[in-house]
């Protein structure tokens, strides 16, 4: 065997197979250059998939013609000098993007420095490269691939289709925009104009509005705020209320230091911080920003750069939770909007279908609203989630509503409760003043601006159950000793993570030691847990706390002990309550963190915006 | 098959076997009695295949023959006869269709073929012995209530009944723990159980002994090998498979060195515990014992419902100690002590805690604290 020193083109596709695996990360590369050269509008034009054609164009500083030669060297950047490695403030810094891309496609760039009265341009055609010539052009650099991996043809085939390899390339974009509001993108992907994303101001409004244009419209209704600082970390972003969810995780992002990264870290801290107020098998929508000094990670971890390490990635996962769960808690009883929304879109279509008698042209308006109401809703992925929430409705809530409003003549009506300490003030309050009882089971309240409907039960449950966790989370943990501790077999892995995580586990009641190698002994359990399945509780634990590195397992179970207890100890439908008692619900929700969905994530009420019910009859 | 039988007669035998039967099996035929009736006898057999109920009951057979037929429906059907009422079973042969006759009404039942019905109490019993009655309901009533119910350690889910030696003297004794208390009574060894396999009796067993000793009988025979274990109680036989595992070395949780005593009327601590408990409205609440020179202040903290304390006169004389336990289990042995007063043998508030009637060393009781 003959041992050989590969040519440096060779040397240059196999480093282009890490950083270029399709047009997307050819976008991706060209994008970050073009934010790193502090470009404020950035432009992305893409045929044939991105193979015939990426185009990307900014407004940025632009390279001198002595730059513009040494760009297409490997290992050659702007963006690092050999003392910084750890301290890395730019999108690039690995000097591979450039001729990686050169050496599997036609390249072309061509650039002007801004004050300059030049242009230059450079072409790389597979790998040779041409001298550097004048040429007329704007400020900034335009670059232009075309017939990407003609030189490699084995990655042609591993592609997918245009449209495919088209979403892909929007989809990177997006995930830079999200995290650069101030600059404006155009994405044209073949003959359409895809996505076309205006400057936003660079403050908390603009980086919403703009995360509302990315993740959907129900986003930008049900975000909120989200902000912290802990040891140097800045924690700020969008999370959504729990009763926007949808049913996968494509919808949560996180940036480092401006880069998108995907990390499980995410995963985990967004299910610790959302915990009981989602239901199982749903995701909240949320965007998160974390900035921290450039040393505390690593970010050449991976040829893309999508995944990152941190120095101390305990600090971050703690940040995430404590500052989206204070927003959470701060949300107090809000719903999602999307609830009320739904609601209207149901009782409009069931309007539009029922009243016949009514004219053409006034249906025609109902519909039409209906349907308006429903672009609103979101035409982006996003709203599904709304979707989700419109069919539970269609099922369930439909009938619910409808029935009540024929029954108000006949018995379903409690008194009205005008009476009950209806001060000016209560009319301000978010749920308003209570007025009815429907079918005992909905309690139907007045705002200053819209009607409020509360599902007595779920409402109920969630406040027991708030309180009961308070108490859980106050009083120490009552501790049954156990007369015969119990062994638990573990994987080694396993029982050494659990073994770190002892005095966590105290705290909670569940009093844990090390019992040789792979396997732990039981000595004290929590009082609340009763006989219950110890042995399987551990092996819970210790799998979560391998798999996510953090574990929850036991506070669900005793916060799924404490909510079946609030199930069996809350009003439940059916039961006649009082004006007062009514009142005295709402203004306890208000009052109550996480009030606004049942402990399985159910919305605990729906209003109904004044607004759309004029709309309803045509009134607007 | 046919025959004439009391009405009574029926129901008690069915009452005897009947409840062996789940409501609810996927194996159509566990749902069935056997009758088999044979030289002026009628024998009902019912089974979840872990154990089987049999009873004989004397009948008037005109032709002998065998039959399976849904043990609760045929059991509902008798009750509802009118007392006294003769009753004539027919088993129809072309149609397979047992006809039931008593008075006015007539009942047609589905049947299943006797031939599968499943044999669990065959095979052959290495040591028995009579027990009167009497005991063998204290060796369960006593121990009964520390059963686990939790089936990962399916080992503790029975009353382990095993031969001990306490001063030279040969016991029977039984022992049941959930791992949070224990509770161990015994008695001298009756004749001919000397050398017996120690055995794990599955606690539904344990259930149906108790109520087939209620109804009938003054002396049990009992039948053991390493697999299976036998009741013989008046004409009715309960045959059990047994829990194949190995009882944990209970012994060494009963503590020795206890030597902080305290020594309570039975009936006021027992009164006392259920009036302070009644605070502790749901599961896992403690009661914590307060115990200084013959004094003792029960108190229960319940910060959802409120809180309850009450003092009783006791005799102690050791170093003051606080030391708390689960309402409900307090409750649960503080029932089964009989005497006049009951002692406490304490060691410090997180070691298991001996509890036994004084004067009355065949029964104790051993009780993890709870830590609060």
């Amino acid at each position: 065997m003959v041992i050989r020193q590969l040519s440096a083109e060779t040397v240059n596709r196999i480093a282009a197979g890490e950083v270029i695996e399709r047009p997307a990360s050819v976008v991706k590369e060209l994008v970050e250059n073009a934010i790193d050269a502090g470009a404020t509008a950035i432009e992305v034009v893409t045929s044939g998939g991105g193979l015939s054609l990426i185009r990307v164009t900014d407004n940025g500083e632009g390279m001198a013609a002595a730059d513009l030669a040494l760009a297409v060297e490997r290992h050659a950047t702007s963006k690092l000098d050999d003392e910084n490695l750890f301290d890395i403030r730019t999108l690039g810094f690995r000097g591979e993007a450039l001729p990686s891309i050169g050496s599997v496609a036609h390249l072309e760039i061509a650039s002007r420095q801004a004050g300059s009265r030049d242009g230059f341009r450079i072409v790389v055609d597979r790998g040779r490269k041409s001298a550097v010539a004048p040429s007329a052009g704007n400020t900034g650099t335009r670059v232009e691939v075309r017939d990407l991996f003609s030189a490699t043809p084995a990655r042609l085939k591993f592609l997918k289709s245009e449209r495919a390899e088209n979403m892909a390339v929007s989809e990177v974009v997006r995930r830079i925009a999200m995290a650069n509001p101030a600059i404006a993108f155009t994405v044209t992907t073949g003959e359409r104009a895809g996505l076309k994303l205006p400057a936003a101001a660079d403050t908390a409004d603009g980086l919403l509005s703009r995360l509302g244009r990315i993740m959907g419209r129900e986003f930008l209704d049900d975000a909120l705020a989200i902000s912290g600082e802990r040891e140097g970390i800045r924690l700020q972003g969008f999370a959504g209320l729990p009763t926007l969810h949808r049913p996968d995780q494509t919808q949560q992002y996180l940036f480092v230091n401006g880069r998108v990264v995907k990390d499980r870290l995410l995963v985990g801290a967004v299910r610790a911080a959302y915990g009981d107020l989602i239901p199982k098998g749903r995701f909240p929508l949320l965007a998160l920003f974390v900035s921290l000094d450039p040393r505390d990670v690593d970010v050449n971890v991976h040829p893309a750069k999508s995944e990152v390490r941190f120095r101390d990635t305990a600090a971050v996962r703690s940040l995430i939770i404590g500052g989206v769960r204070a927003s959470l808690e701060a949300a107090g009883h809000r719903a999602s909007a999307q609830g009320g929304m739904a609601t209207m879109d149901v009782l409009a279509r069931a309007a539009a279908a029922t009243a016949t008698a009514v004219a053409d042209d006034a249906r025609a308006v109902v519909a039409g609203d209906a349907h308006a109401m429903h672009r609103a809703g979101g035409d982006r992925a996003g709203s599904r989630s709304a979707s989700g929430m419109r069919l539970q409705l269609d099922s369930g809530f439909a009938e619910a509503m409808q029935a009540p409003f024929s029954a108000v003549d006949r018995s379903g009506l409690a008194a009205p409760t005008d009476a009950a300490g209806s001060g000016e003030d209560v009319w301000d309050r978010p749920l308003g003043v209570a007025r009815a009882q429907l079918h005992e089971t909905y309690i139907v309240a007045q705002t200053r601006d819209s009607v409020v409907i509360v599902d007595q039960h779920a409402a109920h449950e969630r406040l027991v159950y708030e309180r009961m966790k308070t108490m859980l989370a106050a009083g120490h943990v009552e501790r049954q000793g156990l007369l015969i501790p119990l062994v638990v077999d573990l994987s080694e892995a396993e029982a050494d993570a659990l073994g770190e995580r002892v005095a966590e586990f105290a705290e909670l009641g569940l009093a844990i030691e090390p019992f040789g190698a792979g396997a732990v002994v039981v000595r004290e359990v929590p009082a609340l847990l009763g006989k219950g399945d110890v042995a399987g509780l551990v092996k819970d634990l210790a799998a979560e706390i391998v798999s996510e590195g953090a574990g929850f397992a036991l506070k669900e179970r005793l916060e799924a002990v404490a909510s079946r207890m609030a199930c069996h100890g809350s009003v439940r439908a059916g039961r006649r309550l009082t004006g007062e008692e009514m009142n005295a619900l709402l203004r306890e929700m208000e009052a109550t963190p996480y009030s606004g969905q049942c402990n399985h994530g159910r919305p605990t009420y729906v209003e109904l915006k004044l607004s759309d019910i004029e709309r309803l009859f045509g009134r607007r | 098959m046919r025959l004439n039988i009391e009405r009574g007669e029926l129901l008690r035998a069915l009452g005897h076997v009947t409840s062996v039967v789940e409501r609810r099996t996927t194996i159509p035929i566990l749902s069935n009695v056997l009758l088999r009736a044979k030289d002026g006898e009628l024998s009902f057999k019912a089974t979840d295949l872990e154990r089987d109920v049999v009873e004989s009951v004397k009948a008037d057979v005109s032709s002998p023959g065998a039959v399976t037929v849904p043990a609760h429906i045929l059991h509902d059907i008798v009750r509802k006869l009118r007392d006294g009422a003769e009753v004539e079973i027919k088993l129809n042969g072309e149609k397979e269709r047992l006809t039931l006759t008593a008075g006015q009404a007539q009942f047609e039942l589905q049947t299943l073929a006797p031939d599968d019905f499943p044999d669990v109490s065959a095979g052959e019993l290495t040591h028995s012995f009579d027990i009167t009655a009497a005991d063998l309901k204290r060796l369960i009533e006593k121990t009964r209530f520390a059963i686990s119910t939790e089936e990962t350690r399916y080992y503790l889910n029975g009353i382990y009944l095993h031969t001990n030696k306490r001063d030279g003297v040969e016991m029977l004794r039984a022992v049941a723990t959930d791992g949070h208390r224990l509770a161990q009574v015994e008695l001298p060894l009756p004749n001919g159980a000397s050398g017996m396999p120690g055995v794990i009796v599955p606690r539904k067993t344990v259930h149906e002994l108790h109520r087939l000793i209620e109804s009938s009988g003054d002396s049990v025979r009992v039948g053991v090998s390493q697999s299976k274990i036998r009741f013989e109680i008046g004409t009715v036989t309960l045959t059990s498979k047994l829990i194949d595992g190995t009882f944990p070395d209970y012994e060494r949780v009963i503590p020795q060195g206890n030597d902080k005593v305290l020594t309570v009327s039975n009936a006021q601590f027992m009164s006392a515990v259920d009036r302070v408990s009644t605070i502790a409205s749901e599961r896992g609440r403690a009661v914590k014992l307060k115990i200084g020179s013959d004094k003792l202040v029960l108190s229960v903290n319940n910060p959802d419902g409120g809180s309850a304390t009450e003092e009783i006169d006791v005799d102690y004389t050791n170093k003051p100690l606080e030391i708390g336990f689960n309402a409900r289990y307090l409750l649960d042995i503080a029932g089964q002590l009989e005497g006049e007063e009951a002692s406490f043998m304490l060691a410090d508030p997180a070691s298991p805690t001996m509890v036994r009637d004084v004067g009355d060393e065949t029964a104790l009781y051993v009780l993890m604290p709870m830590r609060v």
